[in-house]
């Protein structure tokens, strides 16, 4: 039996005006993952992720979040199993973290006891009574991961949810949102512009350009896309190419190098001994790999940050 | 319920009942200063010139102390960031009638404690027999009304600018507005006229004498519709509301 997916989203389309922010998006996340929704800035990150919450009212269309459709009518009852944070953590500055915490808590119908849990959790025990508006950047964001986590909801949504941290604390959020689903049964939903980020903490990625998802499945399947290839510097690439196709070898050309698939290391012996005595110099022979940076790249344009 | 309560705890140290007393404070000030050292011919007409002169002082007034509250209250959503996760936690209905029901029962609190004060005052400066229960009761129950239009309206501006200035400056500009309307009219059809419409006393000043008759009213058909006119502001503000604030994407 087929494992019914958390979240689905089939042609999700939003405009603003003329400006396509979202085009016929299908995201699929299966239960358990840790899903990274990658993408350069002003990809349309944040807004597929308020549409899938309900704050942003599709232009086309339709989300189904936990099996069921969403519609006006059940949204709220079905992002009951749900917590998000979405660009900057919400609070009252003029409350403490706990009080904070205790608004979400009565609206999420959890207990008090949930709340030093997830307090506990993101290490903001010893500020709990600490205003909010006193809190740094990154306890404030912290906080907004534990409004989230409270009530330990099946799927959490996490838009950025690194940003303003410090090393240490990226570190940290990067190891909380990993052990969500085996600690927690927690599948997650994390976007990031930054391919490095969501390679250390994701098992499945959407990479989504200019409002369209142009590459969605696991990340090992990625990476997998990242091949090696020999690059030869040699005296004469034309006629060492015409050689090389003699024996069966197709290659590229890239900025006076020639560009050869992986070869066996007899079979590359072999053809270096032949380049060698058609009298072809040979200057130097490297191993190369086409990185995840290059992949993603590749698929959301040069001009994306990474 | 469960809102309702959370809108007033959210409302903790954010000194919106101090902010709101001290308002009311200065109104208070102002009527003790007014109405000081009665004459004669004023004691026996005294309740209903408190009636009257409560009318004018809350129609200067209240279109400011309403947009003071409504942005105290709109402000700690904006302030937060907080419209986006309040919106997957609940219903964008739920929410907007809890602040606005916040702002109602606040609102009732002030006025119960203005009609106390000035009802005590009253004794004290001798006023000659007791205020007709069937008068404040009807001259509260419309004041009432015509400060929910105004704090709804404010409400629906505060909600929906991040940046308090403008609704605030529309409250200042509603009582300048107020103001304006005293002078040509005894009656509105303006939501800042709705205190002046709402006075259940009438005045007549004669000149000679110099010598002020006090007197309940007697409503014309234009009165009326203009006490009508504030009920259909409240349920414009409230649907206008409510509208912007369920629709309204963040």
């Amino acid at each position: 039996m087929a494992v019914q997916n958390l979240i689905e989203t089939h042609n999700l389309t939003k405009r603003y005006g003329k400006a396509l922010s979202v085009n016929t998006l299908n995201m699929k996340v299966s239960p358990g993952a840790v899903y990274g929704f990658l993408g350069p800035n002003g990809a349309g990150k944040s807004t597929t992720l308020k549409m899938i919450l309900g704050l942003v009212k599709p232009t086309a269309g339709t989300i189904t979040l936990f099996g069921s459709p969403m519609d006006e009518k059940n949204r709220i009852r079905l992002l009951a199993d749900t917590g998000s944070l979405i660009e900057s953590p919400s609070y009252y500055g003029h409350l403490s973290g706990e009080e904070n915490l205790h608004i979400i808590q009565t609206l999420k119908g959890c207990t008090k006891s949930d709340v030093d849990e997830v307090l506990k959790i993101v290490r903001l025990t010893d500020a709990k009574h600490k205003l909010v508006g006193h809190y740094s950047l990154g306890m404030k964001q912290r906080l907004g991961l534990a409004a989230a986590l409270l009530g330990f909801p099946k799927l959490l949504i996490l838009d950025e949810p690194t940003n303003g941290l410090d090393p240490a604390g990226i570190q940290e959020m990067r190891e909380l949102i990993c052990s969500l689903p085996t600690e927690y049964g927690i599948t997650v939903v994390v976007s990031s512009h930054l391919l490095s980020e969501i390679d250390q903490m994701a098992d499945h990625v959407g990479i989504i350009r200019k409002g369209e998802l142009v590459y969605q499945d696991t990340l090992e399947s990625l990476h997998a896309h990242a091949k090696e290839q020999l690059a030869l510097r040699v005296g004469n690439p034309t006629v060492a190419a015409d050689l090389l196709r003699q024996e069966g070898i197709e290659t590229g050309q890239e900025e006076g190098w020639l560009l050869l698939p992986m070869l066996e290391d007899a079979l590359a012996a072999k053809l270096i001994r032949n380049l060698v005595a058609q009298n072809i110099s040979l200057y130097r022979i490297e191993q190369r790999e086409t990185s995840l940076e290059d992949i993603f790249l590749s698929l959301t344009g040069k001009e994306s940050s990474l | 319920m469960r809102t309702l309560q959370l809108e007033f705890y959210k409302i903790r140290r954010r000194k919106v009942w101090l902010s709101m007393f001290a308002m009311l404070g200065v109104q208070l000030l102002w009527g003790l200063w007014a109405m000081r050292s009665p004459k004669d011919w004023e004691l026996a007409s005294g309740w209903m010139s408190l009636l009257y002169s409560l009318s004018v002082l809350d129609g200067v007034m209240m279109p400011t102390i309403m947009s003071l509250l409504a942005s105290r209250l709109a402000d700690i959503e904006h302030k937060g960031n907080t419209y986006k996760q309040l919106r997957t936690l609940h219903p964008a209905a739920s929410l907007y009638h809890a602040k606005a029901l916040c702002g109602a029962i606040i609102l009732m609190v002030l006025l119960a404690f203005q009609a106390a004060f000035f009802i005590l005052y009253g004794y004290f400066l001798g006023y000659e027999g007791n205020p007709d229960p069937r008068y404040y009761l009807l001259s509260y129950g419309l004041k009432f009304a015509s400060c929910l239009s105004l704090f709804l309206l404010q409400l629906l501006l505060s909600m929906f600018f991040a940046n308090q200035m403008i609704p605030l400056v529309v409250g200042l500009g509603g009582s300048m507005v107020a103001l304006l309307v005293m002078f040509v009219s005894h009656y509105s059809f303006l939501p800042w006229g709705g205190n002046l419409s709402a006075s259940v006393v009438g005045m007549n000043w004669d000149e000679t004498s110099r010598i002020i008759t006090y007197f309940y009213r007697e409503y014309s058909p234009m009165e009326i519709a203009a006490v009508i006119c504030i009920f259909i502001w409240i349920a414009v503000f409230y649907i206008a509301g409510r509208r912007l604030f369920t629709r309204r994407e963040v």
